[in-house]
């Protein structure tokens, strides 16, 4: 038996499923790497598929669909993938990849009631790593109403630029903005207290790279004066949505 | 089983873009997937999810497990939804074999209780599956069985047992009574047979 034989037989019993566990994870893992092995294993599914025609469909439990959504929506939020958008569907992904993460910043900042607080996360990641990428704006609003603040950031020169919309400065609080990136670990950070006319510095995240930016969330929350005691988000509430915008547009507000 | 499991796996080998199932369709609803798009997903879910769970029920035979499974692979369709690759399988048969595989990576880790072959035998059809389940190409489906007929009996029935059933060949060769390195030589074999006769 030549080594293409075995190579092929190989291929053949993983397709049939008759190797045993240890031999069946050697494959799923050399398949990875090896063109050959995974045209191999590709070609021995083709011809075997039609076997499949036998089984019965049976339909699942009612419940799988959305647990099934549950655990994409824990993965995607400790695991921001990277995708290439090609169409006008762009800022809608974005918008849906960005709901996904408020459950996580709800999670972390274990507040008591969400209607106290503003907090509204913002993802800055563009989907795509043209260096023409517009920065994005994303958009805190309370109570799924009108925008409380908009948040700009310019990931090549690392400035951000957050901006009232109807915030209002209150009296006694304070508005804190945070960042949350899995390089930094599972709690957020304090970028900055707003000022009293409810600016930041712009310089305020020039700690952080720009690929660190580009997975990190933002959100603001509403605080004791200057700023929270414990050094993590006391109160939180959460609805954010994030609009694309060209360059042109977020230089307005910088 | 349900009219409406029933109608999830219908037409799965129809060729009609406008069929909700059609290969076309399913590929359409996989591009959508690969730009996150919640609701194709759901949509692939509702179109396949039957023909899917029906694939790793067989080889599990309990649906406390087949949830655990049939979820995995579609978070795993969800993730590698950008690898499908339309020129080298049909969406179905690559959802259903990655279905398949953790099907077996989950038997494999954890065997279930002996098998009653009987059973097992029974359940896999002699005659021509019904039309509206195939998954392939009919003539695909018609030429594998065509050669599978051409293989001599018991070596037809190990081949069916693991593929549809998940047989190890340690559950192969005590069923059919031969040694383990029996086993592996007459499936190799047979795997060489089929892939002679199904080669253009």
């Amino acid at each position: 038996m030549t080594d293409h034989d075995d190579i092929d037989m190989l291929a053949a019993e993983y397709v049939l499923g008759t190797l045993d566990a240890e031999e069946r994870a050697e494959v799923a893992q050399r398949r990875q790497h090896d063109a050959d092995m995974e045209a191999r294993i590709l070609a021995w599914e083709a011809r075997l598929a039609p076997l499949g025609n036998e089984v019965e469909a049976i339909a699942p439990g009612p419940d799988l669909l959305e647990r099934i959504e549950r655990r994409i929506d824990e993965l995607e939020a400790t695991f921001q993938t990277k995708s290439k958008s090609e169409d006008d569907t762009h800022g809608a992904t974005q918008v849906i990849a960005l709901r996904r993460r408020l459950g996580f910043w709800r999670g972390c900042t274990g507040l008591a009631t969400a209607a106290a607080l503003i907090l509204a996360v913002v993802m800055i990641a563009p989907f795509d790593d043209t260096p023409d990428a517009p920065p994005f704006v994303a958009v805190f609003q309370q109570d799924d109403q009108q925008p409380a603040f908009m948040l700009s950031v310019d990931l090549d020169s690392r400035r951000l630029n957050v901006r009232p919309v109807t915030a209002k400065p209150l009296p006694d609080r304070s508005y804190q903005l945070w960042i949350k990136a899995d390089a930094l670990g599972p709690k957020p950070r304090s970028v900055g207290v707003l000022n009293d006319d409810l600016s930041l510095p712009a310089d305020a995240l020039s700690d952080y790279d720009s690929e660190l930016l580009k997975r990190a969330t933002f959100g603001i929350s509403i605080e004791p004066p200057g700023g929270s005691p414990t050094g993590q988000p006391t109160g939180s509430a959460i609805h954010g949505y994030l609009y694309p915008t060209d360059r042109d547009a977020v230089s307005q507000h910088l | 089983m349900s009219d409406a499991s029933r109608h999830s796996s219908t037409h799965l080998g129809d060729t009609s873009p406008t069929s909700p199932t059609s290969s076309d369709h399913l590929h359409d609803l996989l591009r959508r997937v690969t730009r996150r798009d919640r609701r194709a997903f759901a949509q692939l879910y509702a179109a396949t999810s039957a023909k899917l769970y029906g694939t790793v029920l067989r080889i599990l035979k309990e649906r406390g497990r087949a949830d655990d499974v049939v979820q995995e692979a579609y978070v795993t369709i969800w993730q590698k939804a950008a690898q499908f690759d339309a020129a080298r399988a049909s969406p179905i048969a690559w959802m259903v074999a990655i279905a398949r595989h953790a099907a077996i990576d989950e038997l494999r880790r954890q065997p279930r209780a002996p098998h009653e072959p009987e059973e097992a035998l029974a359940h896999t059809p002699a005659d021509e599956p019904s039309a509206r389940e195939h998954l392939e190409h009919e003539q695909d489906a018609k030429r594998l069985h065509a050669c599978l007929e051409a293989l001599e009996a018991e070596r037809r029935d190990m081949v069916r047992l693991a593929y549809l059933d998940g047989w190890s060949r340690a559950d192969l060769a005590t069923h059919f009574e031969q040694p383990v390195n029996t086993v592996k030589t007459w499936l190799h074999r047979a795997l060489k047979q089929l892939k002679g006769c199904l080669a253009p």
